[in-house]
């Protein structure tokens, strides 16, 4: 077990720089999910701390020890890969036990250990398959297996799950979550689906073009997102954001109107110097933030365009004049298209961005 | 039957009415070489119509064999082909591997040399090859003179490199980051997984040094040294000689490699298919 | 990726160590060689001895008209033949296809040796099969091997033999690769067979047609032993010699590896000259 550490990690490929000083404190056993859309440097971020990729500026260490300079195989890590990566001309035992036995391990230590994996995971029927024979929930058990085999200091998971359907890959969920307390390492997990992050991770490491946006626990994050992109990144369905402008201000407070509502103001409390009068700003609601008109600081009204029934909640999704609402509703509350709808917008539960994207708070 | 199939019956038909003697004349070179081979001397400069294989092989063989050394030469043949293709197949595929898997400096530059050469004729390297072999190494009428000049194949290196390159590469990473050796990853996971395209290779490798001839004619022409191809080529063209002897030859030269074809097909069509060697 | 410079040049190295020294080596080298007169002792630096010879032999323009009317004559019949060989293989009305593709593809196995054995037999004048056929259906017997015409002849219908199956492989692959809706959707169009031929295999096939006909003129370019054995050294009196059995002659019965080399430059620039052509023809458009 170990803490990772990376500090002003960057990568270049050529001139072109994808990773741009990442600063990121892992604690030993803890897990740590980095998630970002495409293309952000996640996998790059992830692949340099295994040791598949060079790294341009920085350090990363992992146990004290600083690696830039250590093989893949010395760094104490275990990775899995989005394509799980199984050697298909061997059985689950012979991938099991693979790493294993081309380094010369004492082989009663080597059964013993893949013995141990194939309980953990359940796949002790499947030793004598192939790849090819196994269905991919069983495939992506072999991959961690292997894993676990190697009884490492940090795991490292590259979208486990995204080759796996809907229901699997909450199952697989669920058993990561697990190993995670059974094993108490340190696990460092890259995914592109924030549900994935909410649900598995301590905290969260949220990616854009290679900067770092911001690092919390997943509610924290949540609750207090410190821009627009990781406020509309984290949670499902998306935040909603509205046009807004401030005309008012003083009392550490300023008094935002919404652009496409006239009249439609309240008086949001403020830690910081609030904007100036007349600035433009944005505000942040999410779906399960729009109260029963007359509940919240301000009321508006939109049109309905469709609704989703879900079962225990509905979405409607709305016409609000500049943009699409999206709006959470209790079940029942059956919304025709067409219809109108008053919702209400209470300051306590709405953010505020500048028109750069900067919380202000 | 409805207009449509009597339609597909009538293209069948036309089809097969035109391939059919297209090739029963591509077969009948090989055909014949099988009746020549079974007919004596006589037989085959008489002025009858012979179409038929008739039972004087062993004969005609016995009469190569007066003529020239072919049993030993075919074994020359036989271990040459042998030792190329193992050889051949081991470098090309530790070159191919290294291109496709590996970053490293002068990887352009070495790219670049082997596709800008791919399309000279081979002429080009011909006398300063022979030049270099027989009088500056003096390895003339020697095993190693028909090995190892030809090991520079490039094409096999290409078709290597695009095999290796089109496997997942995670399964490589995945092999490093559990501490495997490089050469353990070439040996244990990558050469098994290519093993469709190592057939190929490896077939056509042993067919272009088995049907080698101008380099084996140039370097190894000592009795003895020859090779099965180069030795029954010295006897065409002589006055004194066994023309059925000849035919026995080119079928003990032939029939080997049809066999080859008709049980590894597969692989042979993907190795030319691939353009592999010509 | 990482950088991997050790472990890539020692995967690298057997193979760059036989690749420079009897390829990479050899070709600077023959082009060095074709500027030095190589019949004295010690070989002579003299630019225009050899060049300039060749630009005066009738030798060499005998041996270069010879090998392009070859060229210009036999690649086309035999990339045609193989093309309808091949669209034809791939036809799902065919029955026995095995067997089909094993007529055709058969030669590509045979060794030059073995098959010019064969063909001298079969074109023998007197008891040769082809001639005695040729009498039987009341046609003369024709003297393939004392005039030129015939002898050309025999030659080209030799190579055809021996390589239209090899490139009909190569383009059955391709028009494997063509997908089945592609003619499907052309068929609901109400486009014919024939059409469909012409305006949807040949554009689709191009590339490999270029593929097959540059591997086909670099290889009949080299011609020997075909006119080495069949056409008994370039017989009737020089009629089948070809540059390939020119670089022979001087580069090895004559020892003179000055000429032969300046010879064999010509087939190099010819070929890169073809080469250059292909690269023009498939360039996608932009």
């Amino acid at each position: 077990m170990a803490a990772v550490t990376l500090s002003n990690v960057v990568k270049r490929f050529g001139v072109y720089e994808i990773i741009h000083g990442a600063n990121i404190d892992i604690a030993d056993g803890e897990f740590v999910v980095f998630v970002g859309p495409s293309g952000c440097g996640k996998s790059t971020l992830l692949r340099m701390v295994a040791g598949l990729e060079d790294i341009s500026g920085g350090e990363i260490a992992i146990g004290g020890k600083v690696m830039n300079d250590v093989e893949a195989a010395e760094r104490g890590i275990a990775m899995v890969f989005q394509s799980y990566a199984l050697y298909p001309h061997m059985t689950v035992e012979q991938n099991l036990s693979f790493g294993l036995r081309m380094n010369g391990n004492p082989k009663a230590d080597t059964e013993r250990r893949v013995k141990r994996a194939a309980e953990i995971l359940c796949i002790d029927e499947l030793m004598q398959r192939r790849p090819k024979q196994l269905s991919g929930g069983q495939r992506q058990r072999v991959a961690i297996g292997r894993a676990i085999v190697r009884e490492p200091q940090v795991f490292l998971f590259d979208e486990p799950l995204s080759n796996l359907d809907a229901e699997l890959r909450v199952q697989m969920r669920v058993e990561i979550s697990r190993l995670h307390k059974e094993l108490g390492v340190t696990m460092i997990y890259v995914t592109h689906d924030q549900t994935e992050a909410m649900t598995l991770a301590d905290r969260i490491v949220v990616l854009k073009a290679g900067n770092v946006e911001q690092i919390g626990a997943p509610l924290d994050l949540y609750d207090d997102p410190a821009n627009r992109f990781v406020a509309g990144f984290i949670g499902s369905p998306k935040m909603n954001f509205l046009a807004a402008k401030v005309v008012e201000t003083g009392d550490g407070a300023a008094t935002i109107e919404l652009v496409n509502h006239a009249g439609a103001r309240f008086k949001k409390p403020l830690q910081t110097t609030p904007p100036a009068v007349g600035a433009d700003v944005v505000l942040g609601v999410r779906p399960e933030h729009f109260f029963d008109a007359g509940q919240g600081d301000c009321d508006i009204s939109v049109k309905a365009d469709v609704a989703e029934h879900l079962g225990s909640v509905s979405y409607v999704y709305a016409d609000a004049g500049d943009t699409e609402l999206i709006i959470e509703r209790e079940a029942s509350r059956h919304r025709a298209s067409g219809d109108h709808l008053v919702v209400s917008i209470k300051a306590g539960k709405a953010l505020l961005f500048d028109t750069k994207g900067a919380r202000i708070r | 039957m409805s207009s449509r199939s009597q339609a597909r019956l009538g293209r069948s038909i036309a089809l097969h009415l035109f391939l059919t003697p297209l090739a029963l004349i591509w077969l009948f070179p090989l055909w014949m070489m099988v009746v020549f081979s079974t007919m004596p001397d006589n037989g085959i400069f008489s002025p009858g119509i012979e179409l038929l294989p008739h039972d004087n092989f062993v004969e005609n063989f016995n009469n190569l064999q007066r003529d020239t050394n072919f049993v030993g030469a075919i074994g020359i043949s036989v271990s040459v082909a042998v030792t190329y293709t193992f050889l051949s197949v081991l470098l090309t595929s530790m070159a191919g591997w290294a291109l496709a898997r590996y970053q490293f400096v002068g990887k352009g530059v070495v790219v670049a040399i082997i596709l800008g050469t791919i399309t000279l004729p081979y002429a080009v390297v011909l006398i300063p090859q022979f030049i270099m072999v027989a009088r500056d190494f003096q390895l003339a009428n020697t095993w190693v003179a028909l090995i190892v000049p030809p090991l520079f194949n490039s094409l096999g290196v290409l078709f290597m490199r695009q095999s290796f390159s089109m496997m997942p590469g995670d399964l490589f990473d995945a092999a490093r980051v559990e501490g495997v050796k490089e050469w353990r990853i070439f040996l244990f996971v990558a050469l098994p997984l290519a093993r469709p395209m190592l057939a190929a290779l490896a077939i056509i490798l042993f067919l272009a040094s088995w049907n080698n001839y101008l380099w084996p004619l140039l370097i190894n022409s000592q009795p003895g040294a020859m090779t099965a191809p180069v030795a029954l080529g010295t006897l065409i063209g002589l006055t004194k000689v066994s023309w059925g002897g000849i035919m026995a030859g080119a079928v003990m030269l032939t029939v080997p490699m049809l066999v080859v074809f008709v049980l590894l097909q597969r692989h042979f069509i993907a190795g030319i298919a691939a353009g592999a060697i010509k | 990726m990482r950088y991997q410079n050790a472990t890539a040049y020692r995967f690298l190295a057997p193979y760059l160590l036989i690749f420079s020294v009897f390829w990479v080596w050899p070709i600077i080298s023959s082009f060095l060689i074709s500027f030095q007169a190589t019949r004295t002792v010690p070989w002579r630096w003299a630019p225009t001895f050899n060049w300039g010879r060749l630009i005066g032999d009738p030798a060499f323009f005998n041996a270069l008209k010879n090998t392009l009317l070859i060229l210009v004559i036999q690649v086309p019949v035999m990339i045609s033949l193989a093309i309808v060989m091949a669209v034809l293989l791939n036809s799902p009305l065919l029955k026995a296809r095995g067997l089909y593709r094993f007529a055709f593809f058969a030669p590509v196995v045979v060794g030059e040796v073995a098959y010019s054995a064969v063909f001298r037999l079969m074109f023998n004048l007197n008891f040769g099969i082809i001639n005695k056929l040729l009498n039987s259906v009341g046609l003369p017997s024709i003297d393939w091997f004392s005039n030129v015409t015939p002898a050309m002849a025999l030659i080209m219908i030799a190579v055809t033999w021996r390589w239209a199956g090899y490139n009909a492989i190569i383009l059955l692959a391709g028009l494997q690769s063509i997908p089945d809706d592609v003619y499907e959707a052309a068929t609901l169009d109400r486009v014919s067979k024939v059409k469909q031929f012409f305006y949807i295999t040949l554009p689709l096939l191009k590339p490999i047609i270029v593929f097959c006909a540059v591997l086909s003129i670099i290889g009949t370019m080299q011609l020997f032993t075909e006119p080495f054995l069949i056409t008994e050294r370039g017989g009737p009196g020089g009629g089948t010699e070809t540059l390939g059995l020119l670089l022979y002659r001087q580069g090895f019965r004559s020892l003179n590896f000055g000429y032969a080399s300046a010879v064999a430059y010509t087939m190099a620039g010819l070929a890169i000259a073809i080469t250059l052509v292909q690269l023009w023809l498939t360039k996608e458009p932009k």
